[in-house]
């Protein structure tokens, strides 16, 4: 595995790196998990991303693994046909993908407030990157719409102080599950104090919970990675 | 990628080390002159005239550099954030010297104060200069509040490539006014 040319405009952009898909595996119906071969020199920071260069469509995706492991880990929703979401869902393993990376600075800084980690959907990979590579003790809101796309609850109930798995929709939430969207958890059950909010996923999630984080907990910080 | 996030709209907006300020906190005019800056030396690329062509590998530099001292001013000092950013490197400045003493040398001296203007070129570079000028004033202000904290040395570095970088669009006004043979107009009391 080589670098290929660094391609980014500016003095010193992230480099670029050819990658085989190594295995893919189902999370729930519709997103899924790519297993990818670590290039030589690849290095990243957890909660950093890729972008994956693929019959002319370059899209990013958090990187869902730790720095230390022998493989880059994505974690896939399957959007629309033709894009390129649907691609890799079904592109052979053993093929071959370009990316582009690491980029973002969507990272963890450890303070001495407590950490509240938000995802809506696959918006939970960087935090699993974070699990994975140690950090632990903070709250991680999950919102999903059905409790099969509570993927890498186990890896993320292991290391969090509190796991909060949040579904907006179907039947009466199951023990330990909240019933309602990630938001109506900060505004209704989470304590007033003062967090560091890491938010990832939806916009219309980061935009009310940042909205919030200003009314309700002043004193916070708030870093946020939108994906659409 | 989603350009807008809407959190920003009831007045406050994201630091780099994620803390939530007012729109008009120091930090957000600060880099809010800076990104004007950046923008009119954008302007003054795209009317580089033809024989001056040599100047826009620098004029895209000197916007990279802005970048990374923008990333600074967004930044809290001692915040674990700032811990990420790259140091502003000394060697920019020095770069901006070498190209102001190449200009210079080939400048008549200097017989009073010139009248900001000219060719469209060096309009926008004098334009350029009052703007840099106005982000170094800033940054200066910004730089006094945090002195002595980490990320000091990056805010130092900042007026001192500020300070040379409205040196160069000076100098670079007169070149761009001479090369496309606008005589420069002295002020007359
Ligand atoms: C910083 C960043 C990090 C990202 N990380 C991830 C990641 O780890 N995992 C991931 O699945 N996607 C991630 N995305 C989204 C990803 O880049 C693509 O937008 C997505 O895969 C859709 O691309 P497409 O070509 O298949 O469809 P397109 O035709 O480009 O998009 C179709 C529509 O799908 C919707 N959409 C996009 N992403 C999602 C999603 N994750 N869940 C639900 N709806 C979506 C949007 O409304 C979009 O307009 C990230 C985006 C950004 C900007």
């Amino acid at each position: 595995m080589e670098t290929v040319t660094a391609e980014s405009p500016g003095r010193s952009g992230p480099a670029a790196f050819r990658t085989r898909l190594l295995a893919r595996r189902p999370l729930a119906a519709s997103a899924f998990e790519l297993s990818l071969a670590k290039p030589a020199g690849f290095t990243f920071t957890p909660g950093q991303r890729v972008r994956v260069h693929h019959a002319e469509a370059a899209r990013d995706y958090s990187i869902a693994a730790a720095p230390g492991e022998e493989i880059i880990r994505l974690c896939l929703r399957r959007v629309a046909t033709g894009g390129l979401s649907a691609r890799l869902a079904e592109i052979p393993l053993g093929a071959e993908l370009v990316f582009t990376g690491p980029h973002g600075y969507f990272t963890f800084q450890a303070s001495a407030r407590p950490a509240v980690f938000a995802a809506t959907g696959t918006g939970v990979a960087p935090f699993c990157a974070m699990a994975a590579a140690g950090v632990s003790g903070f709250i991680l809101l999950h919102g999903v719409a059905a409790q099969e796309e509570l993927f890498y609850g186990d890896l993320l109930r292991e290391k969090a102080a509190a796991y909060v798995p949040c579904l907006s929709g179907g039947r009466a939430a199951a023990a330990g599950h909240y019933r309602g969207r990630v938001t109506d958890y900060l505004r209704a059950q989470l304590p007033a104090g003062a967090y560091d909010f890491y938010l990832c996923g939806r916009q219309e999630m980061i935009r009310d919970a940042t909205l919030l984080a200003d009314e309700r907990f002043p004193g916070s910080l708030v870093f946020s990675e939108v994906f659409y | 990628m989603k350009i807008y996030t809407g959190s920003g709209d009831r007045g406050k907006t994201s630091l780099f080390s994620g803390e939530r300020v007012a729109k008009d906190h120091e930090r957000i005019e600060a880099y809010g002159d800076l990104d004007e800056l950046n923008s009119v030396i954008g302007a003054l690329a795209a009317s580089l005239p033809h024989p001056a062509e040599g100047v826009r590998p620098e004029l895209e530099a000197a916007q990279a550099v802005l970048f990374e001292i923008g990333a600074w001013l967004a930044t809290s000092p001692g915040s674990a954030a700032a811990g990420l950013l790259p140091p502003v490197d000394p060697q920019a400045a020095a770069a901006l010297e070498r190209s102001i003493d190449r200009m210079d040398a080939a400048l008549p001296s200097l017989g009073g104060f010139i009248l900001p203007g000219g060719s469209p070129a060096g309009s926008w570079a004098h334009l350029a200069r009052t703007v840099c000028r106005r982000v170094e004033r800033r940054v200066v202000r910004l730089a006094a509040a945090q002195a002595a904290t980490p990320g000091d040395e990056s805010m130092q570095r900042s007026i001192v490539y500020l300070n040379r970088l409205s040196d160069y669009l000076f100098v670079l006004a007169r070149h761009l006014n001479r090369i496309q043979g606008s005589a420069e107009r002295l002020w007359k009391r």
